[in-house]
């Protein structure tokens, strides 16, 4: 009797294996549908990037200056290099401010003047549009919003620049 | 402005803004040596990094139009009323400057015979576009370009 009760009846037996079969079905259907549900927590979080754009924060005057950064960009149908331009230069308080260069008249690229007729604003090749150092637009000429702004941080002395924000150094 | 819905929908709520048409040309042909071949291609591959880096700086200006492409073997003179029908066609839509990009010296001779401006400029020896070399001399190439655009809208 002893000897018999260590053994695997044949119905035992066909349980044990239908469950285990069936857990794997089971689990095969719905390891995916978790996956699913779960998907949009596990994505990194594209919008909040910031990216590095090699200048040394040491480097940044309150002058606006030129910095150029690029990144992979995966659109729909293919993948791209993006590269993106920034005026950046420190304010009264010491702090960092990167504006955009795009125009908000109509998208060209604004270009800082040191010199001549435009000194010391950003002239817009296209129409003429001028903005002060902290990007407010000058009235009189067509854009009607100031230039908008990179969210910026400082990590081990580089300067890195993230998502584009409407521009809140103009009071 | 490229030519795209996006671009498009800006264009016909600023059609005042936008008065300038630049048409890149992009030549090809198979009947020449294999070196010509690459090298006509390489220079179409240009021509897009050259137009989209102008198109980017004047986006509110400009808008670009399709790529003109033809037979580099082919007979120019049957392209010329082809072209000047674009031009004609342009300045009626509201274009001031309808510019002709190219680096084919052919057009050089021509160029009176265009009712456009025609830009050519010299695509170089450059085998490698990504080289460092290389992308300074068509980013300076790039800025001249741009700079000459600037000049027409002086006029």
């Amino acid at each position: 009797m002893s000897n018999k009760k260590q053994q695997v009846s044949r119905r035992q037996f066909l349980n044990y294996t239908l469950t285990g079969v069936g857990g794997f079905m089971a689990a095969g259907m719905l390891a995916p549908m978790v996956r699913f549900a779960v998907d949009p927590v596990l994505k990194p979080q594209k919008a909040g990037d910031f990216i590095a754009t090699g200048t040394e924060v040491s480097s940044i005057t309150n002058t606006p200056t030129r910095v150029d950064f690029s990144y992979e960009q995966v659109d729909a149908w293919y993948k791209s290099t993006v590269s993106k331009t920034a005026w950046v230069y420190k304010d009264e308080k010491g702090d960092i401010v990167a504006l955009s260069p795009i125009c908000k008249h109509l998208g060209c690229i604004v270009e800082w003047k040191k010199e001549g007729e435009h000194a010391n604003q950003y002239y817009c090749p296209c129409h003429g549009g001028l903005y002060s150092k902290n990007g407010d637009n000058v009235p009189g000429t067509p854009p009607l919003a100031p230039l908008d702004q990179y969210k910026t941080n400082v990590k081990d002395g580089v300067l890195y620049l993230g998502e584009i924000v409407p521009n809140q150094e103009v009071k | 402005m490229k030519w795209s819905y996006n671009d498009m929908e800006m264009y016909v709520q600023a059609k005042e803004y936008v008065d300038t048409f630049l048409v890149p040309f992009v030549p090809f042909s198979f009947s020449r040596n294999d070196e010509d071949t690459k090298r006509l291609a390489l220079h179409a591959e240009l021509m897009d990094i050259f137009v989209n880096e102008i198109e980017k700086q004047y986006k509110g200006r400009i808008v670009l139009a399709p790529s003109y492409s033809y037979l580099l073997d082919g007979d120019y003179n049957e392209e010329i009323p082809k072209l000047n029908g674009y031009v004609e066609h342009a300045k009626d839509n509201g274009f001031k400057h309808i510019l002709f990009l190219t680096f084919d010296k052919k057009w050089k001779k021509r160029d009176s015979k265009l009712h456009g401006n025609l830009i050519w400029v010299s695509a170089g020896q450059t085998h490698d576009l990504q080289s460092e070399e290389a992308q300074n001399m068509i980013r300076t190439q790039i800025d001249q370009v741009m700079e000459l655009i600037t000049t027409y809208w002086q006029e």
